[in-house]
């Protein structure tokens, strides 16, 4: 044995690149290899640097061997480990080799404690011969149910944290597989036929009106539901009061809330509380964010880039909008209508009378939501939040209406309530409904001039502004 | 430098050149009906003939004609180039001025409708209700198209798995990433499995993953779906590696089109790093006729022959010089963009012009006395 082998101590650490594992070595130093190492003909002294793909080398004692990727060879000892990158072979070492260290000069600078840097993912040291079999990538196989189970970590397992006894079996788990695959994207293709043009308006009108509901269509605010209901079960109030009169056989009472011409009207235009409290408020809840949020949010994308037309696009939003106040001012109508009628057991001459009155007060509410629905609407597409529409729609209503009575008060000129949409509509009403006109200085015909001016005007905004939203953006 | 750039010239004008007349061959041979319009519309997707939209006095498309095959095409330009005019233009939002058009075989004046219905826009800008989870809001968007609401929701499942947000389907679009909404979006857009998907800057916006994944995604419907995608992107990248061909417009004009293979071939060079003797080994490749650019001891020869590598090592051998790396260099599609749009761009009139445009510089690490633009 050489001076420079009897110098080398019994057990030397072994860092790697990655992972690095002491070796408890017993004789001499470890060799490891970068990749595929391959049948060293070690010779007594000589150091077998491995590069990628290494063939066997003809090394004399004193040649320099120049290294490729880092392989750091060492002499063999006995029992040597041989740690492997990728594929490692079986080493043909046989008994215990002596071997000597390298005769100067060595290209290469390593020193007896030197650490050897691992190449390419440096793998568990199989230990013995027979076990570096095993270790070849090719023959690991994935964990079944029958591997045992040992309670340590997979990280643990590969790579390894102990003194390099491990179980062989215990590699399994790292072994090279395509299973195991999480997610794999298969484009599904769709055969199925497209519906006509009232299917996707129907797919408008459906997606407002249920996301009062339910969730998973047009998300209405939680306030905007709550009003919603409320609104609803007080419009119910002169039908629930009508049944009560029934009950109680009060006539003076029923006379108070019953049907009749005064409370159809009230029902529908009365000024307080439904149109101060109610129907403006609804519509402004309503109409504030159907427009408006699909500019804030891109959505009118959405709508056209599909074979929707502009015309359909407002067209089913204005449905969506009217057709959810018609719920909480018509249908309530007509359940008060029929309250009376189930309640006191009306005939038909009792019908006869009074539905032109009803049909009076019907289409003073159509009107109502109309006008409404078309001034709110048309505040939304100007706007891109849904706090203005609501706010403008509430400050129209109600701003002009204060304004007239401050005027009227003021000098007794009753001309400011055709810039009132209230007004007219309480106007045309109660020539509708025929009951007692409350604006005795113009004729009815002049409020429903306004009327008309006013949709038209909104309507007009309405559908230049949406005519002018764009799929791209804004 | 003239010597050098007017070879490079006729050789970057002979592609294009090329390219488009292979277009017009391959028009001609799949659709021998062209001119009667009976074509077969399978292999090309849109078609437009001198399509013009004007904005009052501003011309935002002027004279497109357009030939875009099957498959993935993307559509470049500067912004104002045009491109979402002529987005809107095919998917018959707005009324070209003048000129015609066809997508899928509808016209683009009078068959906007069916058009939409059978293309698949991915809007760049969000297009998603915050407040809606991303199931119904693909859902929604598939019934807008006329789907049944049950089938609607049995693709919008599919879609959304496919974009990669099975996991996530039920969560409000608001708690999305960017990602995710592009991936909604995209999901949205190929929930009735349209034969044309217009992705208007797919992966704007996205981190690397993200990118990686909506690149990908878009390959993969392309290839396994067997679908078309036009595409509009300012990243080169990413139109490179989804895209085959290009539509690059520039000012409401057509400055190139054509497969980007082809078209990098413009600038397909050897580069070769020298050791010692490099202005020897200069000399002696121009005398032999190569064309060479050099920046110290990088030297790109243009690429026209086969023997082109062996000339260079002959060269060196007998000058003595070491070529100690050699291969080839391919334009990327950025440097193409670049080389039309900044040495073409503000004077190209149309392609015809292009053709005729002298190119005086490439942009490249040369030495502007060289030709390349450094300075």
């Amino acid at each position: 044995m050489s001076e420079d082998e009897e110098n080398l101590p019994q057990s030397q650490p072994q860092p790697m690149a990655i992972a690095p594992q002491p070796l408890p070595l017993t004789q001499a130093q470890p060799q490891p290899m970068a990749i595929a190492p391959q049948p060293l003909p070690l010779t007594q002294a000589q150091p077998q640097p491995m590069a990628i793909a290494p063939q066997p080398l003809p090394l004399t004692q004193a040649q320099p061997q120049p290294m490729a990727i880092a392989p750091q060879p060492l002499p063999l000892t006995q029992a040597q480990p041989q740690p492997m990158a990728i594929a490692p072979q079986p080493l043909p070492l046989t008994q215990p080799q002596p071997q000597p260290m390298a005769i100067a000069p060595q290209p290469l600078p390593l020193t007896q404690a030197q650490p050897q840097p691992m190449a390419i993912a440096p793998q568990p040291l199989p230990l013995t011969q027979p076990q570096v079999q095993h270790v070849a990538t090719e023959d690991i196989q994935m964990a079944t149910a029958e591997t045992p189970v040992t309670g340590q970590a997979r990280m643990d397992t590969a790579w390894g944290s102990s003194e390099g006894d491990e179980n062989i079996s215990e590699m399994a788990s790292i072994g090279q597989t395509d299973s195991g695959e999480i997610f794999k994207q298969n484009y599904e293709p769709w055969r199925g036929e497209l519906n006509p043009r009232w299917m996707r308006n129907w797919a408008i009108l459906r997606h407002h009106i249920l996301g009062i509901f339910k969730k998973g269509h047009r998300p209405w605010g939680v306030p905007t539901r709550i009003f919603l209901v409320l609104v609803f079960f007080a419009s119910l109030s002169d039908a629930a009061l009508t049944l009560l009169s029934s009950l109680i056989g009060d006539a003076e009472f029923h006379s108070f809330w019953g049907v009749n011409r005064d409370n159809l009207y009230g029902h529908v235009l009365g000024f307080f509380p439904r149109n101060v409290m109610y129907y403006p408020i609804v519509a402004a809840l309503l109409v504030g964010g159907v427009i408006s949020e699909d500019r804030l949010h891109g959505t009118s994308a959405l709508y056209f880039s599909r074979p929707i037309n502009r015309f359909d696009y407002v067209g089913m939003k204005y449905a969506s909008v009217a057709f959810i106040q018609a719920i909480i001012i018509i249908f309530t109508l007509f359940l008060y209508y029929l309250t009376e009628i189930m309640a006191f057991g009306r005939g038909w001459a009792w019908i006869v009378d009074t539905f032109p009155i009803f049909l009076g007060a019907l289409l003073g509410g159509v009107l109502l939501i109309i006008t409404y629905t078309s001034i709110g609407l048309a505040l939304s597409s100007v706007s891109k939040g849904k706090f203005f529409p609501g706010i403008g729609l509430l400050a129209i209503i109600l701003g002009t209406k204060t304004l007239a009575i401050i005027v009227k008060n003021l000098f007794d000129r009753e001309i400011l309530y055709l810039l009132s949409p209230y007004d007219c509509l309480a106007h045309v009403g109660q020539t509708l409904v025929n009951t007692q006109p409350t604006y005795d200085q113009y004729s009815w015909t002049w409020s429903l001039a306004s009327l008309i001016v006013m949709n038209a005007i909104a309507l007009y905004v309405l559908s230049s502004r949406v005519s002018s939203m764009e799929v791209t953006r804004e | 430098m003239a010597d050098y750039a007017k070879p490079i010239e006729s050789n970057f004008l002979s592609v294009l050149r090329k390219t488009t007349l292979n277009a017009q061959a391959l028009k001609g041979r799949l659709c021998p009906h062209l001119i009667e319009g009976n074509c077969l519309e399978q292999e090309r997707i849109i078609q437009t003939e001198d399509l013009s939209k004007f904005y009052g006095p501003h011309m935002a498309l002027e004279n497109l004609n357009l030939d875009i095959k099957k498959g993935a095409t993307g559509l470049l330009g500067p912004n104002g180039a045009g491109k979402s005019t002529f987005l809107k233009t095919i998917l018959g939002l707005i009324q070209a001025t003048s000129g015609e058009g066809t997508v899928l075989g509808h016209d683009i004046r009078t068959e906007g409708a069916a058009i939409r219905a059978r293309i698949g826009y991915m809007p760049e800008y969000d297009a998603l209700n915050p407040d809606m989870d991303a199931i119904n809001q693909v859902r929604y968007s598939g019934e807008l198209l006329g789907m049944n609401p049950i089938v609607a929701l049995q693709r919008a499942h599919a879609s959304l798995q496919y974009v990669g947000l099975g996991e996530q389907r039920y969560r409000e679009i608001k708690s999305f990433s960017t990602g995710m909404k592009q991936a909604t979006k995209l999901a949205c857009a190929i929930i009735h499995d349209p034969e044309l998907i217009i992705a208007d800057e797919p992966s704007n916006g996205l981190d690397s993953t993200a990118r990686e994944f909506m690149i990908d995604t878009l390959i993969n419907t392309v290839k396994q779906g067997d679908r078309s995608v036009l595409m509009a992107s300012h990243l080169m990248d990413d139109v490179e590696r989804v895209c085959d061909d290009i539509v690059l417009l520039h000012k409401g004009k057509l400055a190139a089109q054509g497969r980007i293979e082809d078209l990098k071939a413009i600038d397909r060079e050897i580069e070769i790093h020298v050791w010692g003797g490099a202005s020897k080994l200069e000399a002696a490749m121009i005398q032999r006729g190569m064309r060479v650019r050099r920046e110290g001891r990088v030297m790109r020869i243009a690429h026209e022959s086969e023997e082109l590598t062996s000339e260079i090592l002959l060269c060196a051998s007998q000058v003595g010089a070491q070529i100690r790396r050699m291969h080839e260099y391919e334009a990327s599609l950025e440097d193409l963009f670049l080389v039309i749009m900044e040495n073409l761009g503000y004077d190209v009139k149309s392609s015809e012009d292009l053709f005729n445009h002298p190119i005086h510089a490439r942009k490249v690490d040369a030495p502007g006395h060289m030709g390349g633009g450094a300075s």
